[in-house]
C-alpha cells in the first residue's frame, strides 16, 4: 500500500470537513433567524353557563404547573379534583416544578405553555417579561365562585394590586402575605417589653435587649432586603402615597423623600449603636433566622408571614410567634400605625397561547371558592386571599391569629408596591443593603446607591415600564 | 497518484494495489468515514457548534427569552455590556480568578506531587515521603465531593456566629474573629472563596502531576542526585521542564474553571458578595436571562465569556511557546 500519500489525503479530507463544519451551522442559523411559527390559539370551546362561565370545552384537559415550595402542590391537586368532579370528563393534570423559568421557557417559545401556572419561587418568570402573552384575569374575579358569589367581593382588600398592570389583571396572587415585624410574645411578656411603634422606641428597645445580652435585629446575606421592605413600609406610612408612587414609578430622587430619609436615619442609629447582630452579611438567611427564632439572640425580625412555615422545625417551644406592623417615624404619620403592607404571593397566570385557556380560568375559579380556599388555610396554616377561611383560634397558630388581627385593625389602610420584583432589582439592592446593615456605609451612600440602581432601570429603554397609579 | 507509492510496490501485490487505488469510494471506505467521522461530526455540529452560532445570533437581538418575537439590534447589547459597571466588575473578578487560581493551585499541587514522588529520603532509590500513598489518597478526597456540596460545606464553616473557622480562631484567643463575616467583608470574601476552589482542586492536580512525574525515567533523577542536585534544584531543572505539557494543560483547565466558577460562587455568596466582590460573569448571565428576562443581553455575556476563555487559552499557549516550551515536544 502507498503509505506516503495517506497523510496528505487525510489532511485534505479533514480540511474539507472543517469547511463544511463552518458552513453548515451558518446555513442553519440563517434559517433559524425566522424563528418558530407563531400561532393564534383558539381552543375548542364549550357552552357558556353559570356552571361553566368561561366556556371550557367538554372532555378537555387542563395542564397546570405549580411551583413546589413551602406550600407544596397538594392544595392545587385538591382544586383539580374539584374541577374534575364538577365537570365530568375533564382531566386536570397538576404538575410540580421547583424551577419555573428554566422549565417553562422552552414551552413559551414553542407556543405551547401550560393552561395555568403558579409563577413563584426564586426562579420565577418576571411577569413584566411575558405581560403581553398573558390573559386578562379580570374575567375570573368578575365571575361567580362555586357558591354563587362574585369572586371580587370575597377577597381581602388590596390583594389584586400586585397582579394589576395598568388595566390588566395579569396574575391572581393566591396566598395572602402580611409583612410585619415578628417577635416572641412570651419573651416580650417575660421582660415586660412593649412592641416599639416608632424608630425612637426601637432604639430604646435595642438598649434594653442589649442589657439581656441580646441584639435588636439580625439578618442574613440573601435576606438583607427584608430591611428594605421594612424601610419602604415605614416610609409609606410616614409620608403617604407620594412615597409609594415615586418609588413604584422609579421617579428621580425617589429615595430622597423626607419620609424615606428619616426612616433610614432611624435605622442607621440602630446600626451604629451596635444593635444589629454582627456578621449578617456572611450568614445564610436561614441560619440568621434560626438565631432569632431558636437561639433568641435577636428579638425582632422583619419578614413576610411565610416565616412561620419556613422556620416551623426550628421554632423554640413556647415562642408564641406574633407580628406587629412596621413602625412609623412620628405619631403624626400620614397612615395610622395600624396600616399594613400586605400583598398576595404565589402568582397564578394563564398564558393566552395555552391550549385550554378556559380550563385554566375554571381551575383558578375553583381555587378561589370556599372549599379549596379553606382546605389551603387548614393544611398550610396560611390564608388565601379569600376572606373568612381562618377560624378564631387560627388552627392553633398565634402567628395566624395575629395576622388576622393586624388585617382587621388595618381595615382599608393596606398598601403594597411592586417595583423591586417587577424590574428584578432585588439582587442589586441586596448588595447595598448588606453593606449598610454591616455599618460600612451611611444613609447618604445608601441613598445614592439605591438611586443609581433605580435610575439605571428607568433609563434603560429596553425595559418596558409599568405605570402605577 | 504519487510516484513514491507505485515505485516501491511490495512484491506480488502490484496488480491488486492498482485496482484498489482506482475504486477510491469503496463501501468499506465510505462506511468507515460515515461511522468514524460523519456521526461524531454531526453530533458535534448539532449539539456544540449550532448552539454557539445561535447564541451569537441571539446576542444581537433584544430577545426576551419567552416569545418567538425578536428584533435585530446589531451590536447594541455589546455596547450596553461594556458600559455596565456591574458586568465590568464581574469581568474583573473573573480575570482576577483566572490569574490567581491556576497559579496558586498548580504551584501547590506541584509541590505536593514532588513531595510524594521524589521528595523522600536521599539515600537509596528515588522515592517519595514515607506514607506518600496515604497522603495521595487523602488529598484526592476533596475532588470526589461535588462542587455544590463543597460550597455549602464551606459556607457553614465560614458562618460568622456558629462556623467552625471562627470557633477555632476565637478558641485560640483571637477575639477579633468573633462574628467576623469572612464571606461578608469586602476584603476577605474573594480570598475566602478562592481558598475553597483551590482546596477542592489541589488534590486532583497533584494526582495528575504524580502520574506525569512517574513517567519520567528514574535514572534522570538519580543522575541529577549524583551530580549533587538538591530537591529544589531537581524540581526546577528536571521535573518541571519534563512535565511542562501537563502543566500547560492543567493551567488551561484551571483557567477555564476560574472563568466559570459559577457553582462555587453561587453556593458561597448567591448575591455576588459584599459590593459584588465575588460576582462572576456566569452569575450575571444567569440572572439576566432568567430573572430579568433579557436573553439577548445574556447571550452577549456568554459570547464575551467565550471570547475571554479562548483568549486565555491562546495566551497560555503563547507564553509556553515563547518561553521555549515547544522544544520538549519536538
Amino acid at each position: 500500500m502507498n503509505i506516503q500519500q495517506t497523510p496528505l489525503e487525510r489532511r485534505r479530507f479533514l480540511g474539507g470537513v472543517l469547511a463544511a463544519a463552518v458552513l453548515v451551522p451558518l446555513g442553519g442559523s440563517l434559517a433559524s433567524c425566522a424563528g418558530g411559527g407563531g400561532g393564534t390559539t383558539s381552543g375548542p370551546s364549550g357552552t357558556v353557563s353559570d356552571a361553566n362561565p368561561f366556556g371550557m370545552a367538554d372532555n378537555s384537559t387542563i395542564d397546570a404547573v405549580i411551583f413546589k415550595g413551602g406550600y407544596g402542590i397538594d392544595y392545587a391537586t385538591f382544586a383539580g379534583d374539584l374541577v374534575q368532579k364538577n365537570h365530568a370528563g375533564t382531566t386536570a393534570k397538576v404538575a410540580a416544578s421547583t424551577n419555573i423559568a428554566q422549565e417553562l421557557q422552552p414551552r413559551f417559545v414553542g407556543g405551547n405553555p401550560p393552561d395555568l401556572i403558579d409563577d413563584s419561587g426564586a426562579n420565577l418568570i418576571g411577569i413584566n417579561t411575558i405581560l403581553s402573552q398573558l390573559e386578562d384575569l379580570n374575567s375570573v374575579v368578575n365571575a361567580k365562585n362555586l357558591e354563587g358569589k362574585v369572586i371580587k367581593d370575597t377577597l381581602y382588600p388590596g390583594v389584586l394590586a400586585p397582579g394589576t398592570f395598568g388595566d390588566k389583571l395579569a396574575s391572581i396572587n393566591y396566598v395572602l402575605t402580611v409583612f410585619a415585624v415578628w417577635y416572641s410574645a412570651s419573651l416580650f411578656e417575660q421582660n415586660g417589653w412593649k412592641v416599639p411603634k416608632t424608630w425612637d422606641e426601637m432604639l430604646a428597645l435595642g438598649e434594653k435587649a442589649k442589657g439581656q445580652g441580646k441584639y435588636l435585629f439580625c439578618w442574613g446575606k440573601e435576606a438583607a432586603t427584608y430591611y428594605l421592605e421594612l424601610a419602604i413600609a415605614s416610609a409609606i406610612k410616614e409620608g403617604g402615597d407620594d412615597v409609594r408612587l415615586a418609588l413604584d414609578n422609579l421617579k428621580e430622587n425617589c429615595w430622597s423623600h423626607p419620609a424615606m430619609q428619616s426612616v433610614l436615619a432611624g435605622m442607621e442609629k440602630i446600626v451604629k449603636a451596635g444593635y444589629m447582630k454582627p456578621g449578617g452579611s456572611g450568614t445564610a438567611f436561614t441560619a440568621a433566622q434560626a438565631q432569632w427564632i431558636h437561639d433568641e439572640s435577636a428579638v425582632l425580625y422583619p419578614s413576610g408571614s411565610w416565616i412561620e412555615n419556613e422556620m416551623k422545625d426550628q421554632t423554640l417551644a413556647g415562642f408564641k410567634l406574633t407580628g406587629a406592623p412596621a413602625p412609623t417615624v412620628t405619631s403624626g404619620s400620614k397612615f395610622p400605625y395600624e396600616a399594613l403592607h400586605s400583598a398576595a404571593a404565589e402568582a397564578y397566570i394563564v398564558p393566552s397561547q395555552a391550549k385550554n385557556v378556559a380550563g385554566g380560568k375554571e381551575m383558578l375559579r375553583t381555587m378561589l371558592s370556599k372549599d379549596a380556599a379553606t382546605n389551603f388555610a387548614k393544611n398550610q396554616l396560611a390564608s388565601t386571599i379569600v376572606k373568612g377561611t381562618i377560624p378564631e383560634d387560627g388552627f392553633g397558630s398565634t402567628a395566624l391569629v395575629s395576622q388576622t388581627k393586624m388585617l382587621d385593625a388595618a381595615g382599608k389602610n393596606i398598601f403594597t408596591w411592586g417595583f423591586v420584583d417587577v424590574y428584578g432589582m432585588n439582587k442589586d439592592l441586596l448588595v447595598v443593603w448588606n453593606t449598610f446593615l454591616d455599618g460600612k456605609s451611611d444613609v447618604a451612600t445608601l441613598t445614592s446607591d439605591m438611586q443609581k440602581i433605580t435610575d439605571k432601570v428607568r433609563n434603560d429603554s429596553s425595559v418596558s415600564k409599568v405605570e402605577v397609579k | 497518484m504519487s510516484l513514491l507509492g507505485t515505485s516501491v510496490p511490495p512484491a506480488g501485490t502490484a496488480p491488486a494495489g492498482g485496482t484498489r487505488r482506482r475504486s477510491k469510494w469503496s463501501f468499506d471506505r465510505i462506511s468507515f468515514i460515515a461511522v468514524f467521522l460523519g456521526v461524531p461530526l454531526a453530533v458535534y455540529l448539532i449539539f456544540v457548534v449550532s448552539p454557539f452560532v445561535q447564541a451569537f445570533y441571539y446576542s444581537m437581538t433584544d430577545w426576551s427569552g419567552f416569545t418567538q418575537k425578536m428584533n435585530f439590534t446589531g451590536l447594541a447589547n455589546y455596547g450596553r455590556l461594556f458600559s455596565d459597571d456591574i458586568f465590568m466588575k464581574a469581568m474583573g473578578n473573573n480575570i482576577l480568578l483566572a490569574l490567581a487560581l491556576p497559579a496558586v493551585t498548580i504551584v501547590l499541587s506541584l509541590v505536593l506531587a514532588s513531595l510524594v514522588t521524589v521528595g523522600g529520603s536521599s539515600r537509596g532509590q528515588v522515592k517519595g515521603l514515607r506514607n506518600s500513598s496515604f497522603y495521595r489518597v487523602v488529598s484526592f478526597f476533596p475532588y470526589v465531593i461535588p462542587a455544590i456540596i463543597i460550597g455549602i460545606m464551606w459556607g457553614q464553616i465560614y458562618d460568622p456566629s456558629n462556623g467552625l473557622l471562627n470557633g477555632i480562631l476565637t478558641a485560640a484567643g483571637l477575639e477579633q474573629f468573633r462574628s467576623f463575616a469572612w464571606l461578608g467583608s469586602e476584603n476577605t470574601a474573594m480570598a475566602a472563596s478562592m481558598f475553597v476552589i483551590i482546596w477542592g482542586f489541589v488534590g486532583f492536580y497533584m494526582v495528575l502531576f504524580v502520574a506525569a512525574i512517574k513517567g519520567i525515567p528514574a535514572e534522570l533523577f538519580e543522575a541529577a542526585r549524583i551530580d549533587g542536585a538538591g530537591r529544589f534544584r531537581t524540581a526546577t531543572s528536571i521535573t518541571i521542564p519534563l512535565i511542562r505539557d501537563n502543566i500547560q494543560t492543567a493551567y488551561i483547565y484551571m483557567g477555564i474553571l476560574a472563568l466559570d466558577a459559577f457553582v462555587y460562587m453561587v453556593a458561597l455568596n448567591p448575591g455576588g458578595g459584599p459590593n459584588n466582590s465575588t460576582l462572576v460573569m456566569s452569575q450575571q448571565l444567569f440572572s439576566t436571562a432568567f430573572n430579568k428576562g433579557q436573553f439577548g443581553l445574556a447571550c452577549a455575556m456568554g459570547v464575551v465569556l467565550a471570547i475571554i476563555t479562548l483568549a486565555f487559552s491562546a495566551l497560555v499557549f503563547l507564553v509556553n511557546k515563547l518561553t521555549g516550551g515547544s522544544k520538549d515536544t519536538q
